[in-house]
C-alpha cells in the first residue's frame, strides 16, 4: 500500500497477466534497464523495488512479480491484497492472454483494494506483424474499466518507464503536509491490510 | 565438446563462450565455486577409488543394486549423502527412484504419450521451453535437441496425467534429469516422483489450487518458528511468509535458480531420503544466515532469502547442517493439524482419495517396504500400480489419435512442426 513519508512515498504493485506476457520482462527493463530474448519462466513471485522521481516527490516501488500460468493463481491474492497498482499484462500477439487480463481486472475490481490505480499493459508491441490485439479495442475496454492503458515493449523499452511513471502521478497521496485529511486515512487502512495479510 | 555445438549452430554466438563443468554458460568474470572446487579436490585418486565402490555396489547396469541395498541400507543412504559420482548419477538416480522398474515395465508407453497423443497444454509447455534453463548450452539452442527432449517428455507427462497436464516449474525438474538420462528415463523418473513410486507422490504440488506446496509452506513456517523462533519473529514482523521465498524450493526441488552442483547433491538425497530433505536445507539455509537476516528490513530481507551467499551454498558444510537438523516428527504432526484445518475442503484430501483407492485395489506392495512401513500416513505407489496407467491410456489411444489428425489451423501448425520433429527424434532414438 501506499505510505507517505514527507515527500516520499512507498507503493506496492504487483504484476499480474499470462505467462510469457513479459512482465518479468517489464520489470527487469523498468528496475535494471535490461532485456533478455529468453527469461526464464518465475516460479512462485520474485521482488524487485525502484524509485522514481515525479515532479517534486519520489515514489518508491515495491514491485511483486508474480507466475503467469493459471495453476498458480491461488498464490496470486496474497501478492495483489493491499497493492497500491497493478500492472496487467498482456501480449498483443496473442488473444488468449488479453483474455486472462480481463479475468485479472474481474477479480483485481471484486478483490483487490478499491482505490488500486490499474494498468493494462499490451507488451511486446514490436511485434506488430504478428498482432492480433487490436490497440483500440484495449483502449476501450480499459476506458470502460477505469484502467489506463499504454501498449509496451519490454524489448525496445517503449513505454515502460512511461507505464511506471503514469502510476507514480496517479498514486493517491497527501494534498500537503498541513492537510492530512482522507488520504492520509486511507494509508492507514492499507498498512493495515498489509499485516494482516501475514496470516494467510 | 558442448562448445561444438554452439558452433555448429547459425544462431549461437559467434565465439564460444565458456561453461563450467555442468554446461552453464558462465557469466563474465566469474568466480564460480567450480574454479575453487577443483583446485581444493585435487585428491582425484581418492575420486576414482569412489567411483570403483559405486560401480561394485551398482553391478553391471544395475543388477546388484537391490541387492547391495537390501544388505547394506545405511551404507547406501551414508554414500548418497556424500554425493553421487557425477558419470553415475542418471543410472543410480534411476534405481532409487524406482523409474527403471517403471520403464521396464511400460515398453512402448513413452513413444506412444509422445507421438499420438496431443495436450492441452502443448502451447503453455512451447511457450516455456526458451525459457528453461536459458542459460545452459543444452537447452540455449533454439528447436535443438535439448529443448525438443524437454518438450517431448513435459508433453507426455500432460498426456499422461491430465488432471496435472503441464505446470510452470515441472521443466526445471525435467531439465535437470535430461541432463542425466535420455528422455524416456527422464519420463519415467517424473512419474515415479510424481505419482509416488517410492515415497510421498509429488502430483499435490502441480495439482489445481497447489494443495501440496500449500501444505508445505504451511509445515514450513511452523517449523521455522519453532526451529528459528528469534528468525520467527522477525519474518512476522516484517511480514514475510515462506510463500514469497520458498515456493519454489518445494515446486522445483531447487532445481529453479540455485547453483547446479547445490542442486545435484541434493537431488542425491531427496531421490533416496524424500522431500524431507528440502524442508531440511531450507531451515539449514536460513540457520546459516539467521545472525544476519534478523538484521534486515523487509526489502533486504526478500532479497538475501533469494540470493544466499556462495559460502553458504558450498553442499559440504550446508548438507552436514541438514541432516543435523531433526525433523520428522515435528514434519508429521504439522501435517496432521494442516489437515484438521484445510483438509476436509482441500483438492489435496480429493488427490489422496484417489491414490488410496488405487492402493486398495492393488495392495501396498512397495519395492521398498521397510521404508513403506516407517512412512505410515504418506501413500505409497509401487510401480506395479502405476502401471495400471497403461490400460487405460491405450483404450482412448485410437480415439485421440482421431481427434489429434483433425487438428489443424494456425494454432496446430506449429505443435504439428514439433510433432513431425518428434517423431523423427523418436525413430532415431528407437534405433540408437
Amino acid at each position: 500500500m501506499a505510505t507517505i513519508g514527507h515527500n516520499n512515498l512507498n507503493a506496492k504493485l504487483v504484476l499480474l497477466g499470462d505467462m510469457g506476457a513479459g512482465k518479468s520482462s517489464v520489470v527487469l527493463r523498468f528496475v535494471k534497464g535490461q532485456f533478455l530474448e529468453f527469461q526464464e519462466s518465475t516460479i512462485g513471485a520474485a521482488f524487485f523495488s525502484q524509485t522514481l522521481a515525479v515532479n517534486d516527490a519520489t515514489v518508491k516501488f515495491e514491485i511483486w512479480d508474480t507466475a503467469g500460468q493459471e495453476r498458480y493463481h491461488s498464490l496470486a491474492p496474497m501478492y495483489y491484497r493491499g497493492a497500491a497498482a497493478a500492472i496487467i499484462v498482456y501480449d498483443i500477439t496473442t488473444q488468449e492472454s488479453f483474455s486472462r487480463a480481463k479475468k485479472w481486472v474481474q477479480e483485481l475490481q471484486k478483490q483487490g483494494n478499491p482505490n488500486m490505480v490499474m494498468a493494462l499493459a499490451g507488451n511486446k508491441a514490436d511485434l506488430e506483424e504478428k498482432r492480433v490485439v487490436l490497440a483500440e479495442e484495449a483502449r476501450t475496454y480499459a476506458e470502460e474499466n477505469g484502467l489506463f492503458f499504454m501498449e509496451t515493449s519490454a524489448k525496445t523499452a517503449k513505454n515502460v518507464n512511461e507505464i511506471f511513471y503514469e502510476i507514480a502521478k496517479k498514486l493517491p497521496r497527501a494534498q500537503a503536509p498541513q492537510n492530512p485529511a482522507g488520504m492520509v486515512l486511507v494509508d492507514r487502512q492499507g498498512d493495515a491490510a498489509r499485516a494482516s495479510s501475514c496470516c494467510s | 565438446m558442448e562448445k561444438k555445438k554452439i558452433d555448429e549452430d547459425g544462431s549461437g554466438p559467434s565465439s564460444p563462450k565458456p561453461v563450467d563443468r555442468f554446461g552453464f554458460i558462465k557469466p563474465e568474470s566469474s568466480n564460480s565455486p567450480d574454479n575453487l572446487k577443483r583446485s581444493k579436490s585435487s585428491g582425484s585418486e581418492r575420486e576414482k577409488r569412489r567411483v570403483q565402490k559405486w560401480r561394485k555396489m551398482i553391478g553391471v547396469g544395475g543388477s546388484d543394486w537391490k541387492h547391495y541395498v537390501r544388505r547394506k541400507p545405511l551404507v547406501v543412504k551414508r554414500r548418497i549423502r556424500k554425493g553421487i559420482p557425477d558419470c553415475l548419477r542418471g543410472l543410480v538416480w534411476q534405481l532409487i527412484s524406482g523409474s527403471r522398474d517403471l520403464l521396464l515395465m511400460n515398453p512402448g508407453v513413452y513413444e506412444q504419450l509422445v507421438i499420438y497423443e496431443t495436450s492441452a497444454s502443448e502451447l503453455d509447455i512451447i511457450r516455456d521451453i526458451s525459457r528453461t534453463f536459458p542459460s545452459h548450452v543444452f537447452f540455449q539452442q533454439r528447436h535443438g535437441p535439448g529443448q525438443r527432449s524437454l518438450y517431448n517428455v513435459l508433453k507426455a507427462y500432460s498426456v499422461y496425467d491430465r488432471d496435472v497436464g503441464y505446470v510452470q516449474g515441472m521443466g526445471f525438474i525435467a531439465g535437470l534429469l535430461l541432463l542425466y538420462m535420455s528422455e524416456e528415463d527422464a519420463f519415467w523418473l517424473l512419474v515415479a516422483l510424481l505419482k509416488g513410486a517410492v515415497h510421498a507422490p509429488m502430483e499435490g504440488l502441480y495439482l489445481s489450487g497447489l494443495p501440496l506446496v500449500q501444505q508445505y509452506l504451511f509445515q514450513f513456517d511452523l517449523l521455522v518458528k519453532e526451529y528459528l523462533p528469534k528468525l520467527g519473529e522477525h519474518f512476522s514482523q516484517e511480514v514475510i511468509n515462506p510463500s514469497m521465498y520458498a515456493s519454489q524450493w518445494f515446486i522445483t526441488v531447487f532445481s529453479y535458480s540455485f547453483p547446479f552442483h547445490l542442486a545435484l547433491r541434493i537431488w542425491d538425497v531427496f531421490l533416496y531420503e524424500g522431500v524431507k530433505v528440502v524442508f531440511r536445507v531450507g531451515l539449514a539455509l536460513l540457520k546459516s544466515c539467521h545472525d544476519d537476516l534478523v538484521k534486515l528490513p523487509f526489502e533486504k530481507l526478500i532479497h538475501a532469502l533469494r540470493n544466499f551467499p556462495e559460502e553458504v551454498m558450498d553442499p559440504d558444510t550446508l548438507l552436514p547442517l541438514a541432516y543435523s537438523i531433526k525433523i520428522s516428527k515435528p514434519l508429521e504432526e504439522l501435517k496432521l493439524e494442516y489437515e484438521k484445518v484445510h483438509g476436509k475442503e482441500g483438492q489435496s484430501i480429493i488427490a489422496r482419495g484417489k491414490q488410496k483407492q488405487v492402493l486398495e485395489r492393488n495392495g501396498s506392495s512397495s519395492r521398498n517396504s521397510k521404508r513403506a512401513e516407517k512412512q505410515k500416513g504418506e501413500s505409497i505407489k509401487s510401480p506395479e500400480t502405476i502401471l495400471l496407467k497403461k490400460v487405460s491410456l491405450r483404450r482412448h489411444f485410437s480415439h485421440r489419435k482421431a481427434e489429434h489428425d483433425k487438428l489443424d489451423g494456425p494454432v496446430a501448425q506449429p505443435v504439428q512442426e514439433l510433432k513431425r520433429r518428434d517423431s523423427q527424434l523418436m525413430s532415431r532414438h528407437a534405433t540408437s
